[in-house]
C-alpha cells in the first residue's frame, strides 16, 4: 500500500491530509480529538454534510492517538487564482455562511483561508475538515483577519482595478498585506463604511498593536459578531465589476457561420462518443458552449479559458442549469499556474493536475492558432504541452486561408514571414510526433480543419 | 482552545467591535429604508440567489 503524506499539509497540528492508493484520507491527532467527537456526535458535521457546505467524510480507523477519516473525492482541486469574479465572490459569500453556521451550532472557523474552498459539483464547497473549533462565549473571530486578506482584499482590489487582482493568492499565497491593501484602494473606498472599518481601520489597528500580544477575549458578543458577517456578507454580495475583456460574448461577436457551428457541433459529439469519453479538458472553452453539447455522454468537464469573463459566464449557466458534470476555471495556456509554497509543493501546477486526474480527452477548438500566432509557440512545444493533457485530442486547425489567421499574420507586419511555418503540412508533420492523426475533416463553409488525435 | 498556528492579530480582534458596530448600524438603516420603500411600494431588486438552499430559515435575497 502506497501512503505518502500530503505535501502541502504541515501548517494545522490538528491532523494532516495524505494519498494512499488513490483516497484522499485525514490523519486527526490528539491535540483534536475533542473538537472531532463533538463536531460528529452534535451532527454538526453531518449538518454541514447535507446541506452540502463540506466535503463529506467517513471514520476508518480509530486509535488513542490518532483518527483516520477519509474524505469523498474531489476530482480537480482549484484553486482561489484560478476563479472567475462570482466565483471568488461565492467562495467568500460560503465561508461567512459557515461561520455563522457555526456560532449558532456553538462552535467556530478558527481559519478562513481561500484555499479551504474549492469548485466541486457546480458550487462552492469547503474542504478543510479540521477547521473547526469550539466557540467561546464573546469571543471575536479570530479568523476575521485571514478573511480580509484572502477574500475581502482581492475581491475589492478586483472591483477597482479589474479581474487581474483575482490572482492575487498566486503572488501572495498569505493574501495581500493589510497596509499595502488599505493604501492601495482609492479615496473614494472611505466613503463606504464597510470598507472603512474592515479595511482602513483593520488595517490601521493592525499596526498599531503588532507588538502588543495582549489577549483579547471578550469584547465580542455572539449578537455582534453575528452582524459583523452579515455586514460582510451583503456587501460582498452586492460587489460587481465592470470590465470589457477581449473573449467576452465571443459566440455573438465574432462572424460564426451557422452550418459550420452544427457540422463542428456533431463532430464533437460524435468524436467524444466514438472514444467512449467519461472526462474532458476543454482549452480555450470559453463559455463552455462546446462542452455543454456533451453533458449527456461526460461525467466531468474542466472547461478553462484565459478570459475571467467568459469564465463567469459559463459559472453563471452552471448556477442557472445547476450543472453538476462541468468545472469553470480561468486559466492562461501561455503561463500556467506551477507549483508555488514551500519547495514548490505547497500548491499544485495547473498542468500537473491534468496529469493527476486521468481525463480521457481533451478538447482544443479554435485555440491553437491564438497559441501559434499571438503567443509565438512552436508546433513542436505546442504539441508537447496537448500530449499531457489527455490521451485523446480533438483539435481544430484554422488554415492559412481562415480569415482570423489571416488577421494575425497580418498584424505581425514585417515580421509576418517568420510564421510562413504555419501550415496544415507542418502542423501535421509536428503533431504526428506526439500523436497519430486517427481522422481529419475539413469542416464545410469553413477555412478549418478538425483532427481527432490519438496520444502515442 | 487549540493554539492557532498564525497570528490573528490583536488589532483585528480589537477592531472587530467597531466593525460590528458600523454593520449593526448600516444594517438597521438599510431595514428603515426597505420598510419604508415598501410602503410606497417600491421592491429592492432581487438578487441572484447564488446557492440552492433547502435552509430557509435566512431571507435570499
Amino acid at each position: 500500500m502506497e501512503s505518502k503524506r500530503n505535501t502541502s499539509s504541515f501548517r494545522d497540528p490538528s491532523g494532516y491530509v495524505f494519498i494512499e492508493d488513490d483516497s484522499v484520507k485525514r490523519v486527526v491527532n490528539h491535540i483534536y480529538f475533542e473538537q472531532y467527537n463533538q463536531l460528529t456526535s452534535s451532527g454538526f458535521y453531518q449538518l454541514l454534510f447535507d446541506k452540502k457546505y463540506l466535503v463529506s467524510h467517513q471514520e476508518v480507523s480509530r486509535t488513542d492517538s490518532e483518527i483516520i477519516i477519509e474524505a469523498s473525492k474531489i476530482p480537480f482541486i482549484n484553486y482561489p487564482y484560478e476563479w472567475s469574479f462570482l466565483q471568488y465572490k461565492h467562495a467568500a459569500l460560503l465561508t461567512l455562511k459557515i461561520q455563522k453556521l457555526c456560532l449558532e451550532n456553538n462552535f467556530t472557523l478558527k481559519d478562513a483561508s481561500a484555499f479551504n474552498i474549492t469548485f466541486h459539483e457546480g458550487k462552492p464547497i469547503f474542504i478543510d475538515t479540521l477547521s473547526f473549533d469550539f466557540y467561546q462565549e464573546n469571543n471575536p473571530w479570530l479568523a476575521y483577519k485571514q478573511f480580509v486578506m484572502h477574500f475581502l482584499g482581492p475581491l475589492v482590489l478586483t472591483k477597482y482595478f479589474g479581474q487581474d487582482h483575482l490572482k492575487t493568492l498566486a503572488l501572495h499565497l498569505e493574501g495581500i498585506s493589510l497596509q499595502k491593501l488599505s493604501n492601495l484602494l482609492p479615496l473614494k473606498s472611505y466613503w463606504s463604511p464597510i470598507l472603512l472599518t474592515n479595511i482602513h481601520l483593520l488595517a490601521k489597528y493592525d499596526k498599531k498593536y503588532e507588538s502588543d500580544k495582549k489577549k483579547v477575549n471578550n469584547n465580542l458578543s455572539k449578537a455582534s459578531q453575528i452582524k459583523l458577517l452579515d455586514g460582510l456578507y451583503d456587501y460582498i454580495l452586492n460587489l460587481s465589476v465592470n470590465e470589457k475583456t477581449e473573449w467576452d460574448h465571443y459566440y455573438n461577436q465574432i462572424n460564426y457561420n451557422e452550418v459550420a457551428y452544427q457540422v463542428k457541433k456533431e463532430f464533437v459529439k460524435d468524436w467524444f462518443s466514438s472514444i467512449k469519453g467519461k472526462s474532458l479538458i476543454d482549452i480555450g472553452g470559453n463559455d463552455g458552449t462546446f462542452s455543454r453539447e456533451l453533458k449527456e455522454l461526460a461525467d466531468f468537464m474542466i472547461v478553462a479559458d484565459v478570459d475571467a469573463n467568459a469564465v463567469e459566464q459559463n459559472y453563471k449557466q452552471i448556477l442557472k442549469n445547476k450543472e453538476k458534470s462541468i468545472l469553470p476555471i480561468v486559466v492562461d495556456v501561455l503561463n500556467p499556474v506551477a507549483n508555488y509554497g514551500f519547495n514548490n509543493q505547497e500548491r499544485f501546477s495547473f498542468i500537473d493536475r491534468v496529469e493527476e486526474a486521468n481525463l480521457d480527452a481533451g478538447l482544443a477548438l479554435a485555440v491553437i492558432h491564438h497559441i501559434t500566432l499571438s503567443g509565438n509557440i512552436p508546433f513542436s512545444l505546442s504539441a508537447q504541452f496537448f500530449s499531457k493533457m489527455a490521451p485523446n485530442l480533438l483539435i481544430e486547425f484554422p488554415t492559412r486561408a481562415d480569415s482570423w489567421v489571416q488577421f494575425l499574420l497580418d498584424s505581425k507586419r514585417e515580421f509576418k514571414s517568420h510564421f510562413d511555418f504555419y501550415n496544415e503540412e507542418n502542423f501535421e508533420n509536428e503533431y504526428a510526433v506526439y500523436f497519430e492523426i486517427v481522422h481529419k475533416v475539413k469542416i464545410d463553409s469553413s477555412e478549418r480543419i478538425l483532427y481527432s488525435l490519438k496520444r502515442r | 482552545m487549540i493554539p492557532l498556528y498564525f497570528d490573528p492579530g490583536t488589532g483585528a480582534l480589537i477592531v472587530q467591535f467597531l466593525a460590528a458596530a458600523v454593520a449593526g448600524i448600516l444594517l438597521f438603516y438599510r431595514t428603515v429604508l426597505h420598510k419604508i420603500k415598501s410602503i410606497f411600494g417600491i421592491k429592492n431588486k432581487e438578487e441572484d440567489d447564488f446557492m440552492d438552499e433547502t435552509d430557509n430559515s435566512e431571507d435570499t435575497k
